[in-house]
């Protein structure tokens, strides 16, 4: 079946003959975005989250057919070393990644939580920040969490006043 | 460095050759009886003390370093990237020896076809330590070859010129690296220079960022699970569920008639599946009916019967004055025991590889810790010659160990070979957990004699583990036999109170049904969790400070100097209190491991009935540090890692299947356990580096354990540590 | 009378008043001969029994909890990585039951989906209960979001979410989850008649 959706920003249709394919896959072995990991296939690790229509996804647990029509957001969306996102921006500032694996599923997670929550609080980190991290990265993680707050509602009071 | 230490060093080295060698030792060995033990015990004592050596290539600098165009230069690593920071600091300490700016300098992966390969792989807190000395020497002689080809080009003598950024210059007259390359048809290799002051140095000792950090920050596609080959196809292995399983036969009439399938490949060990996608590979793989020969169906409680000091064979790894008839005849002797459960490595990236297997060569993209290793086993199944399989490492999702056994790679190149194509073969999650090579369980048993003040008179401790070190590729079949004791499994296991007149450890070993192997520090975690527990226990009958009381009984040499420089930072910093306050408790304890001595202090509560860690004050002396930030980086993860591994996580056996087989059920600390402050203080009492990723795995466990009894009065002697 | 004794007070006058109220109803329906009463009770019974055997299933009551923490498995252990219900029931503010939970079942994650996704409202919450109060619970305007009869009746026998205890699809490891006891079809009349009947609360 065809289906057709946006990438990045980018007009995509993809023709696929088992829809239920994980979107993991068509992002991955189809579109070759291989910033989007695979940790576990059972959405239980968060390796694989991207963003559909803004919210939260783990990819490898959601069907390729349910984004006909729909906004998808990889990491290689998310920023650029030009133009980072702040949580980028902040995973920079912080040093964070050890072996890097699962950080974009993490850089993912939070962006869509700094969409909910501007400032979100130790516990809303705790919260919604639910992925896994072998490295154990969870200390700076949190650190550029806030740092990425700061640096966005920053950039946002910036553009108003501007 | 001076030529006086330098000299010492490569002294220190030949001796390491002659005393380390196992050839050397397999002669000795072949002695009577009345000697085995002794030797064994020098072996274990040297081996637990001594530095590894880099055992690959140190005197080509072609293979390591490559100058491109744009006057930057490539560093090919035979140490391979697994969050360790091992990039950055050979980045570091390359760039200020050849001279030029960090960001001139580009670390990849060195593929096994250049022959810049290291024998022992990329583990056990080496790399840094092991190439300090080898990659100075490599890449000022890299500078010196270029500054004398310089000096032919300008038409100066040698002496004349002046580097900086890569920049050669001379009486006004410059010229780039790029440029004075350019052309040059052959080298000649200089004797190795002396080396630069460290104090010197602009990039070493200096918290310089991750060089692979924008690389991971925008995802790019640098790991085994992203790499791929143009007309690649996929494959999917079929994996037993059970421990012992032996693949007999397997029925494909099925699978073969599965969309997207192009082959399935049965071989004598194994049986898969070659498909056009993953997906379709991986739904024709769960149609092939496969049937295992299994003799036994195991449970938990077999592998609880078997891990029990008293059984098997001991080996006395550690002895000093009497301990053993002390305790024998001591009737109120203290004693104590301690469990550690199985554990999974779990990393996320899964095992895989992309291989292409061509009439006589092959090339195979994977994440491996022992390159070579890997070249070879996969030489040898699919009938080339070494030579011509290329191995090309990428960056790791997570080694800890995982990667130092990789049948996956074997596996990618026989499906490969079958179809004449490049196939990517990857675990799913489940097999990752089931194929794992685990840490493993351990139980020890502790005894102690008091004197009348109460300091230690004598001490004994006796583990029980699977095997780590033995059954591994990187250990030779004879070691076992050679040594008696698996140096992975009492890593950690040794007394470091060298002022207690009478000490012993003793390791029993067991061989487990399924494999168990190197995990981040091996035993140190459970065995520095049994000792530093028990001296907690110790220091409460003696009624003692438990820090004086470690302080007090650790001995005058350089070691001992070291260790109780560290207990005193991580002490001090954290305001080490003995009492409970305001519902928390501190928790302290120690380890050496690797030459490097760690201690830190918890701070702790409990919270709905769970243990909540608060503080980890860590104060660690891994000698000189290299990049102070990565060095804090390595100690924060270890940290939160040694309390997951410490307080959640459990493998175990039911009805013949080693569970859980995915996170959640696999319980790990996630981002609300990881403590809210971590202090890492570090120390500098040496002038060589020494190992950081694996030390800062020790104390947590014991930390957590002390704290939580000062707290509860509850003694917790069993990991995954739960306050009930 | 002390204020925590007044739940246990209220519910004595709710007793009261069904047993008053049915016997009421049945004595003044002269249309029914005594044969057919105890028929219709039995048969009341039996459909309540049929509707609580579902109600009470780890399929149902995983998202009914009374801690605010979904439940997983036969077991009905707490939903791993700490879920809770969050503000909406639907999950925490960013990690929502979304992230994971799709419309429908995904065979290859084994995650198990329908539409809206979620937990039942905290005033639903049915773990620990008895069947007498998970009926009681059900058929309360005020605990189950100001539903009719009818209103129920279509929750119970229309709602995909409902109706996915019956095709819950595959667990992680690729097994076949356990469905009710009875069939939707008989879980479905069973609750047509019951309603039918007046939704009756049965005596133990």
């Amino acid at each position: 079946m065809k289906i057709s959706f946006h990438i990045n920003n980018q007009p995509q249709t993809i023709t696929i003959e088992d829809q239920n394919t994980p979107l993991l896959w068509v992002v991955r072995d189809l579109l070759d975005l291989k910033g989007t990991k695979f940790g576990c296939g059972k959405a239980a690790c968060g390796a694989c989250t991207l963003h559909v229509e803004g919210q939260a996804v783990r990819s490898c647990s959601f069907p390729v057919h349910l984004v006909e029509g729909k906004k998808v957001t990889t990491i290689e969306g998310l920023g650029t070393p030009e133009d980072p996102h702040p949580v980028q921006q902040a995973w920079i500032e912080e040093i964070v990644p050890q072996c890097g694996y699962c950080q974009p599923g993490f850089m993912m997670a939070t962006a869509a939580l700094l969409e909910e929550i501007p400032n979100p609080t130790d516990d809303d980190i705790d919260n919604n920040i639910i992925n896994v991290c072998r490295c154990a990265t969870y200390y700076r993680m949190r650190k550029a969490i806030h740092r990425a707050a700061s640096i966005k509602n920053d950039s946002t009071t910036n553009s108003v006043n501007s | 460095m001076s030529d006086e230490k330098r000299a010492k060093k490569k002294l220190s080295r030949r001796k390491f050759l002659v005393r380390g060698g196992l050839g050397t030792l397999g002669v000795l060995a072949v002695g009577t009886y009345l000697f085995r033990n002794p030797i064994r015990r020098s072996l274990a004592d040297f081996a637990n003390t001594v530095e590894t050596p880099y055992l690959g290539d140190t005197k080509t600098p072609s293979i390591w370093f490559e100058v491109l165009n744009d006057n930057s230069v490539i560093l090919y690593s035979p140490k391979v990237e697994m969050g360790q920071g091992t990039f950055t600091g050979l980045a570091q300490i390359a760039a200020d020896e050849l001279e030029i700016d960090i960001d001139q300098i580009k670390v990849v992966n060195s593929p096994s076809i250049s022959g810049n390969m290291d024998d022992f792989g990329t583990g056990g807190s080496t790399s840094i330590s092991s190439l300090w000395q080898p990659l100075r020497e490599l890449a000022a002689t890299t500078r010196e070859m270029i500054k004398n080809e310089a000096a032919k080009k300008l038409g100066v003598e040698v002496a004349t010129l002046s580097v900086a950024n890569g920049i050669i210059s001379s009486d006004g007259k410059t010229m780039s690296y790029a440029e004075v390359v350019d052309g040059v048809k052959e080298w000649k290799v200089p004797k190795t220079p002396a080396l630069r002051e460290i104090k010197s140095y602009k990039f070493v000792g200096k918290p310089i960022p991750r060089v692979d950090l924008k690389a991971k920050v925008f995802g790019e596609h640098i790991f085994g699970m992203d790499a791929s080959m143009p007309d690649m196809l996929f494959g999917a292995v079929v994996r037993p569920s059970e421990i012992g399983a032996i693949f007999e036969d397997a029925d494909i009439a099925e699978a073969e008639k599965m969309p997207g399938v192009i082959k399935v490949v049965k071989e004598k060990d194994f049986v898969g599946v070659v498909a056009n996608s993953r997906m379709e590979a991986e739904n024709a793989k769960h149609a092939i009916k496969t049937t295992w020969k299994t003799d036994k169906v195991w449970q938990t409680k077999d592998i609880e019967d078997m891990i029990k000091v008293g059984q098997g064979t001991p080996i006395t790894i550690q002895k000093e004055g009497n301990a053993k008839s002390i305790l024998e005849d001591d009737q109120d002797k203290i004693t104590a025991e301690y469990h550690s459960p199985l554990g999974a490595h779990a990393q996320l990236e899964p095992n895989g590889a992309v291989a292409y297997v061509e009439e006589d060569k092959a090339t195979v993209m994977i994440s491996t810790q022992v390159v070579k290793i890997t070249r070879d086993e996969i030489a040898k199944r699919i009938g080339v010659s070494k030579d011509k399989v290329n191995v090309i490492p990428t960056f790791l999702g997570g080694g800890f160990g995982r990667r130092l056994h990789t049948p996956n790679g074997i596996q990618a190149a026989v499906l490969s070979k079958a179809v004449g194509k490049p196939v990517k073969c990857f675990l799913d999650r489940k097999e990752e957990f089931q194929h794992d090579t685990f840490r493993p369980p351990t139980h020890h048993v502790l005894k102690a004699k008091l004197r009348e003040n109460g300091m230690i008179e004598a001490i004994e401790h006796n583990v029980s583990s699977g095997d780590v070190a033995f059954g591994s590729p990187l250990l030779p079949g004879i070691a076992p036999a050679l040594m008696g004791a698996d140096l992975g499994a009492w890593r950690g296991g040794m007394i470091n109170y060298s002022a207690i007149p009478n000490y012993r450890a003793v390791s029993w070993r067991v061989k487990l049904p399924f494999a168990t192997s190197w995990w981040r520090s091996l035993g140190l975690l459970a065995n520095t969790f049994a000792i530093e527990s028990f001296m907690d226990e110790l220091a409460e009958k003696a009624g003692k400070d438990p820090v004086q009381y470690r302080l007090d009984q650790i001995g005058d040499d350089e070691r001992g100097f070291r260790l109780k420089e560290v207990i005193k930072a991580a002490a001090e910093k954290a305001g080490y209190k003995d009492k409970a306050e305001n519902g928390r408790a501190m928790g302290f304890a120690c380890s050496v491991d690797v030459n490097t001595p760690c201690a830190q202090v918890v701070e702790v509560s409990i919270e709905n009935e769970k243990i909540k860690v608060h503080k980890v004050t860590c104060a660690m002396d891994p000698g000189l540090v290299v990049n102070p930030d990565q060095v804090r980086a390595q100690c924060e993860g270890a940290i939160i890692m040694g309390m997951s591994a410490s307080m959640y996580e459990r493998m175990y056996v039911e009805d013949g299947q080693l569970r859980p087989i995915i996170y959640g059920p696999y319980r790990m600390a996630l981002m609300r356990h990881a403590p809210k402050e971590i202090d890492v203080v570090l120390l500098q009492n040496s002038e060589t580096p020494g190992g950081v990723g694996e030390p800062p795995l020790g104390p947590i466990g014991a930390a957590v354990a002390n704290a939580v009894y000062r707290l509860t009065g509850q003694r917790l002697r069993s990991m995954p540590l739960e306050a009930s | 009378m002390k204020r925590k004794d007044l739940p246990l007070l209220i519910l004595i006058f709710l007793v009261i008043g069904f047993v008053f109220s049915t016997s009421y109803s049945k004595s003044i329906d002269s249309s029914y001969s005594l044969v057919e009463i105890n028929k219709n009770v039995i048969s009341n019974k039996e459909n309540f029994t049929k509707i609580m055997s579902v109600l009470t299933h780890e399929r149902c009551l995983n998202c009914h909890p009374n801690d605010n923490i979904p439940k997983q498995g036969d077991d009905g252990h707490p939903h791993y990585f700490g879920m809770m219900r969050g503000k909406d029931d639907h999950g925490f503010e960013a990690t929502k039951c979304s992230t994971c939970h799709q419309a429908e079942n995904n065979k290859y994650s084994g995650v198990p989906g329908a539409p809206h996704w979620g937990l039942a409202p905290a005033s639903m919450g049915w773990q620990g209960l008895t069947h007498k109060e998970i009926a009681r619970s059900l058929i309360d305007k005020s605990k189950n979001g100001n539903r009719s009869h009818e209103d129920l009746v279509r929750h119970l026998t229309e709602d995909k979410l409902v109706l996915w205890a019956w095709e819950p699809g595959v667990d992680a490891e690729g097994n076949t989850r356990k469905v009710p006891p009875v069939s939707k079809e008989e879980f479905g009349t069973a609750v047509k008649q019951w309603f039918e009947d007046g939704a009756i609360i049965p005596e133990e």
